[in-house]
């Protein structure tokens, strides 16, 4: 059984990125095992496949299920959704972060297990969540954060972490950005309905593959957002976005909701929703017949960022990497800043000089 | 696409690190996150790290669906 990892090969020319290939891979075919099934047993499949962001698929499947139905689930139901979801991008922020990233060791394996265990109460009343965000600042800040959305303590695992990300180890070309958000979720469940599998497989929008996650997220409020984001700039918005997450968790202030959670009415027995996960934007479009699931097809977030024209892609070609293995060290880590939770197999391989 | 494995642990090794048998494919990873682990017991296991442990019947009943969508997709998980 392989693990569903993603191939991509870095192609140099010197110590120049020449290009960079990503394999297609193949998806769980659900559109096939879900057609006919009744709503009722879906539920219960999609939280044990999908174990790492259950309640975004869950709240996807759901939130589509009531807009091909024409119905509004109640203000309350609707609030508890963002809340899973929003709890599940922190978890899932927070294990990327550190699970498999960080040499853990010792007190930095103990912090990093206090952090998991006090996520996994976030899905509980206020009370029980503000006491597990107590813990996790504890966590955070043994450590090496210092509590601040992108400060970390002098000396500490965090801080070697980061700081062995700045340098001159990759040199980035400064590329023009795009980025999906809420605005595109029409287009994109129109284009799912139209042509299922061959869309969701590699997705753009007129032609362009917009990227889609953390730094994606942090461009909504930053419209001048840099032309050149390597893995340090990356990995400290991420860091922002654990804290405004927290703060958002711990206060229930629902101001930053929006887009959250969108549902979209496609018709008689047809619906779609869109949720913004830890990766970014994941959608579902269900078409029901009563009580049965007549087609489903979903669109991860992962197929915009590790798209063959995509985000990476793009970010990558053309960059000049440090000699040894710090310049290698740079791409993994780019790599990984784009989403944290798959499991990417990185090569090199030279194709002659520049 | 983020599948998480279930896989049991067949032998622990030193420095948090352990043996796993995935459907019978044995794989060597980290479990620094977990505490009190034993051999025998099902863990999910995602890039080279056992993230929480879980019931012996909900990790065979996910490693039948994996088995269901590998037939029906033959190489998603193969």
């Amino acid at each position: 059984m392989s693990l569903a990892l993603i191939d991509v090969t870095v192609l140099l020319a010197g110590s120049t990125i020449a290009d960079v290939a990503i394999l297609p891979r193949s998806r769980p075919p659900l559109a096939r095992l879900f057609a006919g099934k009744p709503v009722s047993s879906l539920r219960s499949v999609l939280l044990r496949l999908f174990s790492l962001c259950s309640a975004a698929h869950e709240v996807a499947f759901l939130s589509a299920f009531d807009a091909a139905r024409n119905e509004t689930a109640p203000p309350e139901v609707r609030k508890a959704r963002i809340d899973a979801v929003i709890a599940e991008r922190l978890t899932e922020l927070l294990r990327g972060f550190f699970v498999g990233r960080l040499t853990l060791g010792g007190s930095s394996a103990a912090a990093v297990r206090a952090l998991m265990r006090a996520t996994t109460v976030l899905g509980g009343g206020i009370a029980e969540r503000r006491e597990a965000v107590l813990q996790i600042r504890e966590a955070l800040t043994a450590l090496g954060g210092a509590g601040g959305a992108q400060q970390t303590w002098p000396g500490s695992v965090l801080a070697a972490h980061l700081s062995g990300l700045d340098g001159d180890a990759l040199l980035l070309p400064a590329v023009e950005q795009s980025f999906l958000t809420a605005a595109d979720d029409l287009d994109v469940v129109l284009r799912l309905l139209a042509d299922g599998p061959a869309f969701s497989d590699a997705p753009d929008l007129d032609g362009q593959i917009p990227e889609t996650g953390v730094w994606a997220r942090q461009a909504w409020h930053a419209p001048a957002s840099p032309l050149v984001a390597g893995p340090a700039d990356r990995l400290k918005a991420r860091s922002a976005e654990v804290a405004l997450l927290c703060t958002r968790l711990e206060t229930d202030e629902t101001a930053a909701d929006v887009g959250v959670v969108a549902s979209y009415w496609l018709g008689p027995g047809r619906g779609a929703a869109a949720v913004e996960c830890a990766r970014g934007r994941l959608y579902h479009v269900v078409e029901i017949d009563g009580d049965r699931i007549a087609r489903f097809e979903f669109l991860a977030p992962t197929e915009w960022n590790f798209h063959a024209r995509g985000p990476i892609v793009r970010s990558l070609r053309g960059s000049a990497l440090g000699p040894g293995r710090q310049g290698r060290d740079a791409v993994r880590a780019l790599v990984d800043c784009f989403d944290p939770c798959v499991g990417v197999s990185l090569g090199f391989r030279e194709v002659g000089h520049a | 696409m983020c599948l998480a494995i279930p896989a049991e642990v067949t032998r622990l090794l030193p420095d948090d690190t352990a043996v796993v048998s995935i459907d019978g494919v044995s794989k060597e990873i980290s479990v620094a996150l977990i505490e009190n682990l034993a051999v025998g017991d099902y863990v999910i296991i995602h890039v080279g790290y056992a993230l929480t442990k879980i019931d012996p019947e909900e990790a065979r009943r996910t490693l039948e669906l994996l088995r269901e969508l590998s037939t029906e997709g033959q190489g998603v998980v193969q």
